[in-house]
C-alpha cells in the first residue's frame, strides 16, 4: 500500500507526544502538528530552514530544499544547530539520509561572503578551510589582490584601518592578538581561528529565531581576502561552480564612499512584528543581507522595503511593474519617511528627472531600465545617470513577474550593494524562481497568510468558485472551435455574464467595492460595455486611468471597475472588497494569488466580522475548470478554502438580467465567432503595453494602422442575422469624463447659465 | 428506501421485531431478560407509556391522551409510540384505552424484581478456584481482535495488497449470505471478494455492523429450522449479562450451545479454555447488543480506543493526516484516500477525484465518507464547526454527481420505414405530440418517450389500414 513510502520503522522517541513534527525521509517534507504548544517556536525555525509546502489551520508541511538551506545558513544558522534543533523538535529520528543532505548543503552554501567594505570587495569567510578551498583554484587565486602586491590595494586598506585591523586577508579577534595587525608573511593561507564551541545559547537562539545572532557574528573568527573589483563577476560565477555560491553583503555603516541619504521614517510610522522579523533576517548582523522577503499582498510590503532603505541610508533605486505603481511608491515614500520631494524622483516614459544632492531616492520601471532598444534623448540621459553612479541598495518589488532576461540586464548594468527583492508569491509556473536565488539572493522570510489574516493584518477572505454551465449552442461551438478562440467562447457564456451581472449587484447592494478581472481585454470590453461599469486595460491613456480609479476610490456612485491583466499586481486599491475574476490566465497560481491580494489589505478588514470576497467564474466541462482548480493550488495551501457554488440563488429572478432570451444568446455567440484574432489574446500581450517610450510608440502605431478583418456572409452584414451597427454598449469610462467636466458646483451653474443669458439678453 | 429509512430510525433488531408474529412475541416475553432488553430498545415516550401501565392490574386498560401535551408535535410522538408498542405486541389499544399484554408485562415485571428459576440473565459460574479473573482489557483486547480480523479480510479482499488470512467457514458463509462478499475464482476453492454492500458495510460503526450480521444470523438460524424465540432469546440474554463475569453453560439449550459456538468466531464470546465448553466469557461486544448508545463499544474502551475514537484530521487542502496504526483503520481509509506514506502513529494521505471516484465505484457513497470521516475526526477537527471543511464536504458530493450527468429515459425506437414520405409523416406526427427525443432522417429512425409510444404506434396503424 505504501511501498518504500512507509516509514514505520523509524521509531518514535519515548516522549514522542510533546515533539511537533515528523520527517520523512524520502522526500524531505516535515509534517508538523499545528496545534502543538511549541508550534509557534517550531514554525519560526521551520520557516528558516525550509520551504512551506502548505499551511492549513492544523498540520503544515515544509520542504527541506537546496535553497532552504542556503537561505537558513545565509541568516547565520550553523549545520549543528539546525540538525540539533531538528532533532529535539522531531518525533522521529532524524534519517540519515536527511542528515547527510543537510550536511551537504549547509557545508558549501551560505559560507562565503562577498563583501563591499570600504568599497573594496572582499571575499569572507568563517571557516577558513573554505576559503583555502578557493584560493587553490586558479582563476580565483589570480583574482586575487595579495597585500604588498596590489599596493594601491594595500594603500586604501591601510587609510582606513583606524579601528580594525584589517591589514590582510587574515583577520582575527579571537584573542591571537600577537598574530592580528603584524602582516604575516604569506598571507593567503588563512589563520586557521580557534572556533568556540556553540554555547546553548547559540542552541536557543537558533530555536526562537535568529534574534540573536548579531552576537555570533560580530567579525568573530572571520577570515577573508580581498579580490579585484574588475573580477568580481568571474569571482562570483567560478564560486558558484565550486558549488560555494557567494552571499552579498553590505556593510553600509563602514561606508564613507557613498554619501549618506538623510531618510528616517517618521515617528508616527509603526511596523508590525513579522514586518520587524522579516527586516531583522536582513539586517541581523549588522550588515544588509541581499535576498527577497515573500509577504502577501496587502501586508505591507512596501513599508518593509521603505524602512530596509531608511535603515541602509544611501542612494536608492526602486524597481517595479508599472508607472502607477511607480506613482504609488513616492506616494508610499512620501507618507511613511521624513524624505522630501527634492530627494525623491522618477523615471518613467513620461517624467524623467533626477534628485538633488548627492543622494536620492529613483523609482522606475523595470522596461525603462532595461530597455535596449533606441531610446529618446532625455531617457539616455537619465539611463547614464542610473548606470554611472553607486547605488547603496536597489529594491526590486515584485520580483516574480519580472522576465529572468530582463532581470538580468537591470542586475547587471546597476551597480549596487544590497539587492532585496520583495514579492508575495514565489511560485512560477516555469520554474524560473531558482534563477532569483542566483541574482538576487535567497529567501530571507515567508509569512504565513493565515497567521497575519487571524491577527487582522490582512483580511479575511471567502472564496469561491461559480461554475457557470455552458449554453447547448455555445457548448457545441466549443467543442467545434481550436483551443484559441474556445477560451473565448468560455469566458463570453452567457451564464457567466448572468452570474457575473448578479454578483456585482449583489455586492454593490451590500455596500462593497467591486473589482472584476479579465484577461481578455475583448470579453472585458464586452462586459464592462454591456454591464456599463467603467474598465481599465493595457491601451487605456494614463490620464483617463488615474481618472477611473480615482471615480472608484472616491465617488459613491462609481462601486465597480474591470481591470485586465494591468491590475494584477502594485494597483493599490484599498476600497475594494470584493473580487471576481471572469477570465485568467491559465493556470497560473501566482495570478490567482496576486488577484486575491487587490483585497487582502481591504480597508474595512477590521471591522467586526468583515469578510472580503473573491468568486472566481469558471465555465462548466471546459478547460477553465481544470485551470481553476490547477490556479487554486497555491492559495489552498496557504489554507485558503475555495466553496463551490453551482447555482445562484435568485439570479433567475433577477430584473434586468443580461442575455436572457435564446436570440440575445445567439447575438452574442455571433459576436464571438466573428471577433478578430486580436481578441483571442490571452497572453502578456495587454501586459507588454506597459510603460516605456516604445511601447508609446507602438500604441501610437497601432492606432493608426488598425483594421478589423472579420468574415461574414452579406446577409450578415446587412443585418440580417441580428447585427446591428448601433453603439448600444457606450463605455462608462466616458461617461465617467464627461461627469468629471459638467462636475461644477451648483452655484457655479447656476452662474454660467444667468452670464449666458445675460449675454444673451444684451 | 423507505424501508431503508425506517430501519435508519429503529435500530435493526428493533425494526426485525416488529415483523414477528404475535405467537413468537408472547413467548419470547416469557423471558424476563428479553423483555428488559426490548424495554431498551424502546425511544423515551414508549418507556414512558410502559412504566406508567407496568404496575396497573386493570382490565380495561387506561386512557392516556390527557397526558399529552395539546400540540401538534407531542400528538405525533405519542401516536408514534403506541403504534410501536402495538406492532411490538407489547400493548393493545382498545375504544381509545391501552393495555399492556399479559406476557410482557409478567415478564418485565419479573425482570426488575428478580426472583424467580427462569434463569434468563444466565448463569453465573462460581469464581474458579486458583484462577483469577479475567481482566476486562483482556477481552476487550480480544474481542476487539477477532472482530477487526473479520472485517480486515473484508477490505483486503478487495485490494490486490497484503492478503489477510480468512476467518472461519461459518463467518465467510455469513458474509456471503448477507452479500457483504461474493465467491470468485475456482469452483471448488473460491475466494471470497467484497461487494458494495460489503463497502458500505465496513464505513458503518462497530455496533450497527454487528447487528447487520447477527440479522443476518438470525435470517439464516430461520432456514436452518432453528427456533428464533430461542436464538433472540439469547442474544437478548447475551445482552444483559455483565463484563467480565464468568458464565456456565448448564442452562442453555442445545440450539443456544451451537450459537456460542458461533460466536467465538466474532469474539461475542471467550472461552478461557477453549475445551472447556462448560463456561465463557461474554466480551463487551456482546454485553452492549441492547444498550442504545451506538458508541457504547468504541467509547468505553481503554485508553487505546479512546485515541482510536477519533484519529483523522481533514485539511481545506484536501490532505488527511489519520493518526493510526491499525491496520484496519488504514486499510479502510485506504478505500477513498490515496494514501502517500505513513509513519509509526501517522499515516498521511490525500482526497482525490481519482481516489473518490475508485470509492464511488466500488459503490461507497459521497454521504457515507463524509459521516465516516467525521465520526472518526480527530478531537482538533471538533473545535471547527461544522466538523468537516464545508468545502471538502461539497466536492466529494460533487464528485458524486459528476457520476450521474447522464439521465435516461426510457422509450421506444423506431425503424424500418418503408418510405421517407411515411418516415415525415410519423415524425411531424410525433413532434405535435412534443414526444421525440431522437431522430435520424437519415438512417430513419427517431426514438419516442415512452408517454408517447400509445399514440404514435396508433397513428401508424391507422396510417396503415387506410
Amino acid at each position: 500500500m505504501f511501498g518504500d513510502q512507509d516509514f514505520a520503522y523509524l521509531q518514535l522517541k519515548g516522549d514522542h507526544m510533546s515533539r511537533p513534527l515528523w520527517i520523512d525521509p524520502v522526500d524531505g517534507h516535515i509534517i508538523l502538528e499545528g496545534f502543538s504548544p511549541i508550534a509557534e517556536q517550531a514554525q519560526d525555525f521551520l520557516v528558516a530552514i525550509s520551504e512551506p509546502v502548505s499551511r492549513p489551520s492544523f498540520i503544515h508541511e515544509y520542504k527541506l530544499t537546496a535553497y532552504s538551506l542556503y537561505a537558513a545558513v545565509s541568516v547565520g544558522l550553523e549545520t549543528e544547530d539546525i540538525i540539533e534543533v531538528l532533532n529535539r523538535l522531531s518525533k522521529v529520528p532524524i534519517p540519515d539520509n536527511v542528515l547527510q543532505y543537510i550536511r551537504s548543503c549547509t557545508m558549501s552554501y551560505g559560507k562565503v561572503k562577498l563583501v563591499l567594505k570600504h568599497n573594496k570587495y572582499f571575499v569572507e569567510s568563517t571557516h577558513p578551510e573554505i576559503l583555502q578551498t578557493l584560493l587553490r583554484d586558479q582563476e580565483i587565486r589570480s583574482a586575487r589582490v595579495v597585500p604588498g602586491a596590489g599596493g594601491t590595494y594595500e594603500a586604501a586598506n591601510a587609510l582606513d584601518n583606524g579601528k580594525k585591523k584589517m591589514v590582510h586577508g587574515a583577520e582575527n579577534n579571537s584573542g591571537k592578538g600577537s598574530k592580528a595587525g603584524t602582516p604575516a608573511p604569506g598571507s593567503g593561507t588563512v589563520t586557521p581561528g580557534s572556533k568556540p564551541g556553540q554555547t546553548d545559547a547559540d542552541l536557543f537562539s537558533a530555536v526562537v529565531g535568529v534574534d540573536q545572532d548579531e552576537i555570533e557574528e560580530d567579525d568573530e573568527n572571520t577570515v577573508s581576502f580581498q579580490i579585484m573589483d574588475d573580477k568580481i563577476d568571474d569571482v562570483k560565477k567560478r564560486c558558484h561552480d565550486l558549488d560555494f555560491p557567494v552571499l552579498e553583503e553590505y556593510d553600509f555603516r563602514n561606508d564613507t564612499v557613498n554619501a549618506n541619504l538623510d531618510i528616517d521614517l517618521k515617528p508616527i510610522t509603526v511596523i508590525r512584528p513579522y514586518q520587524e522579523k522579516s527586516l531583522s533576517k536582513m539586517f541581523g548582523n549588522g550588515r544588509a543581507r541581499s535576498g527577497i522577503i515573500v509577504l502577501p499582498c496587502g501586508a505591507g510590503k512596501t513599508l518593509v522595503g521603505i524602512t530596509a532603505a531608511c535603515t541602509i541610508k544611501k542612494s536608492t533605486l526602486v524597481l517595479c511593474t508599472s508607472t502607477v505603481s511607480v506613482m504609488q511608491w513616492k506616494q508610499q515614500f512620501m507618507q511613511w519617511s521624513n524624505i522630501t520631494d527634492r530627494q525623491i524622483s522618477v523615471f518613467t516614459a513620461e517624467q524623467k528627472e533626477k534628485f538633488s544632492g548627492a543622494a536620492g531616492i529613483v523609482v522606475s520601471t523595470y522596461s525603462m531600465v532595461a530597455n535596449t532598444r533606441n531610446r529618446s534623448y532625455e531617457s539616455q540621459k537619465m539611463m547614464d545617470f542610473l548606470t554611472s553612479r553607486e547605488w547603496g541598495f536597489i529594491l526590486l518589488d515584485e520580483v516574480h513577474v519580472v522576465p529572468a532576461q530582463m532581470f538580468r540586464r537591470v542586475v547587471t548594468t546597476i551597480k549596487a550593494h544590497a539587492k532585496l527583492g520583495l514579492t508575495a508569491t514565489l511560485v512560477r509556473e516555469d520554474n524560473k524562481i531558482d534563477d532569483l536565488n542566483y541574482m538576487i539572493g535567497p529567501k530571507l522570510y515567508e509569512a504565513n497568510w493565515m497567521d497575519l489574516a487571524a491577527k487582522g493584518h490582512i483580511a479575511n477572505v471567502q472564496c469561491a468558485e461559480v461554475w457557470c454551465p455552458m449554453p447547448p449552442e455555445f457548448y457545441r461551438e466549443y467543442l467545434r472551435e481550436k483551443p484559441r478562440r474556445r477560451m473565448l467562447l468560455y469566458c463570453m457564456n452567457p451564464n457567466k455574464f448572468q452570474a457575473c451581472q448578479f454578483l456585482i449587484d449583489y455586492h454593490e447592494r451590500r455596500g462593497d467595492k467591486i473589482i472584476v478581472f479579465s484577461d481578455n481585454v475583448f470579453a472585458l470590453e464586452a462586459y464592462a460595455k454591456k454591464l456599463s461599469k467603467p474598465f481599465i486595460h493595457g491601451a487605456t491613456a494614463q490620464v483617463e486611468r488615474m481618472r477611473v480609479l480615482q471615480n472608484f476610490q472616491h465617488n459613491p456612485v462609481v462601486n465597480t471597475i474591470f481591470l485586465s491583466k494591468v491590475g494584477d499586481t502594485s494597483i493599490d486599491l484599498p476600497e475594494a472588497t470584493c473580487l471576481i475574476q471572469i477570465s485568467s490566465h491559465f493556470g497560473s497560481r501566482r495570478q490567482e494569488a496576486q488577484r486575491l491580494g487587490r483585497i487582502l489589505r481591504a480597508k474595512r478588514r477590521n471591522d467586526e466580522g468583515f469578510n472580503a470576497f473573491f468568486y472566481s467564474l469558471v465555465s462548466k466541462d471546459t478547460q477553465e475548470m481544470y485551470y481553476s482548480t490547477k490556479r487554486q493550488q497555491f492559495l489552498i495551501d496557504q489554507g485558503y478554502a475555495f466553496k463551490v457554488i453551482t447555482q445562484l440563488e435568485g439570479l433567475h429572478t433577477m430584473p434586468n438580467l443580461v442575455y436572457k432570451t435564446p436570440s440575445e444568446q445567439i447575438e452574442l455567440l455571433q459576436s464571438v465567432l466573428i471577433a478578430n484574432e486580436s481578441a483571442l489574446d490571452f497572453s502578456g500581450s495587454d501586459l507588454m503595453n506597459l510603460q516605456g517610450d516604445q511601447a508609446q510608440k507602438a500604441r501610437n502605431r497601432a492606432q493608426k494602422y488598425e483594421a478589423k478583418r472579420a468574415v461574414g456572409s452579406l446577409s450578415a452584414l446587412s443585418g440580417a442575422q441580428h447585427m446591428s451597427y448601433i453603439e448600444r454598449n457606450k463605455t462608462a469610462n466616458r461617461q465617467l469624463a464627461r461627469e468629471a467636466n459638467a462636475n461644477r458646483h451648483k452655484l457655479f451653474k447656476k452662474r454660467d447659465v444667468q452670464k449666458k443669458q445675460g449675454a444673451n439678453g444684451a | 428506501m423507505s424501508d431503508q429509512q425506517h430501519t435508519a430510525q429503529l435500530s435493526p433488531i428493533h425494526a426485525f421485531l416488529t415483523t414477528r408474529p404475535q405467537t413468537a412475541l408472547s413467548r419470547l416475553y416469557t423471558r424476563p431478560s428479553a423483555c428488559l432488553a426490548v424495554f431498551r430498545l424502546l425511544d423515551d415516550v414508549a418507556r414512558q407509556i410502559v412504566m406508567s401501565l407496568l404496575w396497573l392490574d386493570s382490565k380495561t386498560g387506561v386512557d392516556l391522551t390527557a397526558w399529552v401535551v395539546p400540540n401538534e408535535d407531542s400528538r405525533k410522538h405519542y401516536a408514534a409510540a403506541l403504534q410501536d408498542l402495538v406492532r411490538l405486541h407489547i400493548a393493545k389499544e382498545a375504544n381509545g384505552r391501552i393495555l399492556l399484554l399479559p406476557a410482557f408485562q409478567s415478564g418485565l415485571r419479573r425482570a426488575l424484581t428478580g426472583g424467580g428459576e427462569h434463569r434468563s440473565f444466565g448463569v453465573p459460574c462460581p469464581g474458579a478456584r486458583g484462577k483469577e479473573v479475567m481482566a476486562t482489557e483482556q477481552l476487550d483486547d480480544y474481542a476487539s481482535e477477532r472482530w477487526e480480523s473479520i472485517l480486515h479480510f473484508m477490505v483486503s479482499s478487495g485490494s490486490s495488497a497484503g492478503r489477510v488470512p480468512p476467518p472461519s467457514i461459518a463467518v465467510i458463509f455469513l458474509l456471503r449470505r448477507s452479500g457483504l462478499m461474493v465467491p470468485i475464482g475456482a469452483e471448488r476453492h473460491p475466494e471470497s471478494r467484497i461487494t458494495s454492500k460489503g463497502f458500505q458495510f465496513l464505513l458503518e460503526d462497530s455496533h450497527t455492523q454487528l447487528w447487520e450480521l447477527l440479522l443476518q444470523y438470525l435470517a439464516m438460524s430461520e432456514d436452518q429450522g432453528r427456533d428464533l424465540v430461542e436464538v433472540i432469546g439469547f442474544l437478548f440474554m447475551l445482552g444483559s449479562m455483565q463484563l467480565g463475569q464468568e458464565y456456565s453453560t448448564e442452562n442453555l439449550s442445545e440450539t443456544q450451545d451451537v450459537m456460542l459456538q458461533d460466536f467465538l468466531d466474532y469474539g461475542l464470546i471467550y472461552r478461557r479454555n477453549p475445551d472447556d465448553h462448560t463456561r465463557f466469557y461474554p466480551t463487551r461486544l456482546a454485553t452492549t447488543l441492547t444498550s442504545t448508545s451506538s458508541l457504547a463499544f468504541t467509547s468505553s474502551k481503554h485508553e487505546k480506543a479512546a485515541s482510536s475514537e477519533g484519529f483523522i484530521i481533514l485539511e481545506t487542502n484536501y490532505r488527511v493526516y489519520a493518526y493510526t496504526e491499525n491496520p484496519l483503520q488504514i486499510a479502510v481509509l485506504n478505500l477513498f484516500v490515496a494514501l502517500h506514506s505513513r509513519f509509526e502513529n501517522l499515516v498521511i494521505g490525500r482526497l482525490t477525484r481519482e481516489s473518490i471516484k475508485a470509492a464511488l465505484a466500488n459503490g461507497i457513497t459521497a454521504d457515507q465518507i463524509i459521516s465516516y470521516l467525521t465520526v472518526h475526526a480527530h478531537p482538533m477537527m471538533h473545535k471547527n464547526n461544522p466538523v468537516l471543511p464545508v468545502t471538502v464536504q461539497d466536492q466529494i458530493r460533487l464528485w458524486q454527481l459528476e457520476k450521474n450527468r447522464l439521465k435516461s429515459e426510457n422509450g421506444y425506437l423506431y425503424e424500418d420505414f418503408n418510405s421517407q414520405g411515411d418516415f415525415d409523416l410519423v415524425l411531424n406526427y410525433a413532434k405535435q405530440l412534443d414526444v421525440v427525443l431522437w431522430e435520424n432522417r437519415e438512417k430513419r429512425k427517431m426514438f419516442v418517450r415512452e408517454d408517447g409510444h400509445e399514440n404514435v404506434r396508433e397513428f401508424i396503424r391507422r396510417r396503415a389500414e387506410s
